[in-house]
């Protein structure tokens, strides 16, 4: 009998124990201190890869100096996870008050993050340092609202068609210039398509995002001084502007110019043809400079797109773009030891010294210092400035990121949907205008 | 064993399995439903909208694209799976040459990640690098040449066919685990009494089969209406939506439209068809149980 209590007595302090233990285990995490063993201030970098090192090694190379430079003062660790777990990640921090404080938001969501309360107005950050503020040229009012400056560009985006030489002297067709038309780029096409090239790699499958090349197609039929009254619904996505261009889309398709399997290969299936030479072109930006440099070298050539006889607005329009916004928590805000942490992280990440890093490595930075330049081995980025010092314009944002995330994704579908033949044009803008009006 | 028969332990050893079942499987229901009725982009405060999801859902094209996906893919692995499965169990069950090595290579497809099976399908259908067009190709058959993922008709069909591949072995094993319970000499019996093989499928078997025969109608049921990985390896729910099932669409709406509000009264909607479903297959069989008391 005695036994048999003393066992009674076990079991219920096991599972009080337990239970205890379970408590202390979610309890955890909400008072953790900002300062580790060796007496540094730790700050926590939210980033939209798995393996930083590996995939945005400019940026974990940044953190490193950071790191060094300020051993004994401040730390950085990043909080790693690939784009659409750290997009939910960061959702449900946000949403039991854990977020990091300094993370990379999808530009279609950090308005909402804003408006939510979320994001730390950092025009302070941008008085304090007036280079910076001069060195960003603008990119950080992309970020602005009625709560200030919510984010800092991540980096500087530059998009469009990167072409392979070699396969098209192998095709016998000429390279793309600023001036081919529209008319000629068909003409192009039909001509690669001929000689058992694919013209354009591109691939649908889990990444209709891959769309870059076709902002330039969107800015050149008049997105950035249409978009705000589509916005507030005094006009529509189903325009006479936006019909012409996804019409464009539809040529292409019926010419042939993309993979038969377009639906069935992922982006990075898609970069494999252009890497090994099957396909002429490839549309990406400057994350993929290194690859290129690599797989394809002096053969690399880069080009904004072609310009449209049958559109009014400007085409003398390039796309170098703030990417998505550095965010930093509101939470930062309430400790002066984390805020002064953070405001020197950021002053490391857009000074001259993270710039010079971010071109050493075939970056764009946010932060534009003069005479920084790309080395002559750097193919894909010299071929890229080539294209900037035309001096054409860029907007203020990419087209697909001037919307909310319903609305993006429908814009993704609609162009793909065109792409693959399952929408006529006039149907698959409709399609957008559908999903503005659900999210409204 | 006395002292666990008295009530209150009974109680005391229910309650932890019910405060997680609550916790992990009723609570998540609940608050899904919950948000169902709210617009909510999974960013700041949900905002309650009432009965406007369930109203957009009905008149969502792709919500009845991937309902009619869903649909083909349950009618056509339902069938091919409880008969072909049973039928394969029937022939395992017999002391046949080599029937240990055919049981394992059956069995394979199931130990196989749905992500990889994914993988190993694309490679076999794609339109462009797929082995089945490839072979089409090469013996000059080129007009047989299918688009039998990604395209806008096939895909459904190709996604039911993988499933029955993955679940087959599984489902097979259940099966004999079935047969062997049946005692041999009621058999016997039925073969002194001169009944056929097929007689003795039809009269003995299958009837005394019956619990085992819900059992995997179940499964297939629920398994259909969680297929997720293949679509998501092989299509990606696409071209447009158009190879989506109703977890996809829910998963597409919700995380990656951020629409979560909307993306959970299709998880809703999902969540009572497969419960209308299972419960009319329980209610029917029951019926045939009692009346073959």
């Amino acid at each position: 009998m005695k036994n048999r209590n003393l066992k009674k007595w076990l079991s219920a302090a096991l599972a009080c124990t337990m239970a205890a233990g379970l408590l202390a285990g979610c309890g955890g995490g909400s008072d953790e201190a900002t300062t580790n063993e060796d007496g540094e201030v730790v700050i926590e970098f939210g980033i939209h890869v798995a393996n930083p090192q590996e995939q945005e090694s400019v940026t974990y190379n940044i953190v490193q100096a950071f790191n060094e430079k300020y051993d004994g003062q401040y730390q950085v660790d990043f909080r790693a996870a690939d784009t659409e777990t750290h997009s939910k990640n960061m959702q449900l921090a946000a949403a039991d008050g854990t977020l990091p404080e300094i993370f990379w938001i999808e530009a279609s969501e950090a308005p909402e993050y804003s408006e939510s309360g979320l994001l730390l107005d950092v025009s302070d950050f941008l008085s304090e340092n007036p280079e910076i503020q001069e060195a960003l040229g603008g990119m950080e009012n992309a970020f602005t609202d009625d709560n200030g400056v919510y984010g800092l560009p991540y980096q500087s985006n530059v998009q469009g068609f990167f072409y392979n030489k070699a396969v098209f002297d192998e095709a016998g067709v000429a390279y793309p210039t600023a001036d081919t038309t529209w008319d000629e780029f068909l003409e192009m096409v039909n001509s690669l398509k001929a000689a058992g090239v694919t013209p354009i790699a591109i691939g649908s499958k889990n990444s209709n995002y891959a769309m870059w090349e076709f902002n330039t197609f969107l800015e050149r039929y008049g997105w950035t001084e249409n978009i705000d009254s589509i916005l507030d619904g005094s006009e529509k996505f189903n325009n006479e502007d936006l019909v012409k261009c996804y019409e464009k889309l539809k040529a292409l398709a019926d010419a042939g110019a993309f993979p038969e399997n377009i639906a069935t290969i992922e982006y990075f299936d898609a970069k494999q043809l252009f890497d090994s030479g099957e396909a002429a072109m490839f549309g990406s930006g400057q994350w993929d400079c290194a690859e290129f440099d690599e797989n394809i070298g002096e053969n690399i050539g880069f080009w904004w797109g072609p310009k449209f006889t049958d559109s009014e607005y400007n085409q003398d329009t390039g796309m170098r773009v703030p990417s998505a916004p550095l965010g930093v928590s509101a939470a930062v805000g309430e400790d002066d030891q984390v805020k002064e942490a953070v405001y020197a992280f950021l002053q490391f990440y857009y000074g001259e010294e993270a710039a010079t890093m971010s071109y050493e490595g075939s970056i764009f930075p946010a932060a534009n210092y003069d005479g920084l330049t790309a080395s002559d081995t750097q193919y894909a980025m010299n071929a890229m400035l080539n294209e900037i010092n035309l001096g054409y314009e860029s907007p203020a944002s990419a087209p697909d990121l001037t919307v909310s995330s319903a609305v993006q994704t429908a814009l993704y579908d609609s162009m793909f949907g065109v792409m693959q033949g399952t929408y006529e044009p006039a149907a698959a803008l409709d399609q957008i205008d559908a999903a503005l009006a659900n999210s409204n | 064993m006395y002292w666990l028969s008295k009530k209150r332990y009974k109680i005391g050893l229910l309650i932890p399995t019910l405060l997680v079942y609550c916790v992990f499987i009723i609570l998540p229901i609940i608050i899904a439903v919950g948000y169902s009725f709210t617009k909510y982009s999974g960013i700041g405060k949900a905002r309650f909208n009432g009965l406007d999801n369930y109203i957009r859902l009905f008149g969502d094209r792709f919500f009845w694209i991937s309902l009619k996906n869903t649909m083909i893919i349950f009618v056509l692995a339902f069938t091919l799976l409880l008969v072909l499965s049973f039928l394969i169990a029937l022939l395992l069950n017999n002391k046949l040459k080599g029937n240990d090595f055919s049981k394992a290579l059956i069995f394979s497809p199931a130990i196989i990640a749905p992500i990889i099976v994914g993988i190993i399908w694309t490679y076999i259908l794609d339109p462009s690098v797929g082995v089945i067009n490839g072979f089409l190709d090469a013996i000059g058959a080129s007009d047989l040449k299918q688009m039998w993922i990604g395209g806008d008709t096939l895909s459904p069909y190709s996604i039911a066919f993988i499933y029955f591949w993955q679940q087959l072995g599984y489902l097979v094993t259940i099966f004999i685990a079935g047969l062997k319970m049946i005692p041999e000499d009621v058999l016997e019996a039925a073969q002194i009494d001169g009944a056929t093989g097929a007689q003795k499928v039809r009269y003995v078997i299958i009837p005394m089969m019956r619990t085992t025969i819900s059992t995997v109608a179940v499964l297939i049921i629920t398994g259909v209406f969680k297929i997720f990985e293949i679509v998501q390896q092989t299509t990606g729910g696409g071209p447009n939506h158009l190879s989506e099932t109703l977890v996809t669409y829910s998963y597409s709406m919700t995380f990656t439209s951020g629409e979560y509000g909307y993306g959970m009264s299709l998880a809703t909607v999902t969540f009572i068809i497969s419960l209308i479903i299972t419960g009319i297959y329980s209610f029917l069989t029951r019926e045939k149980e009692r009346g073959a008391k």
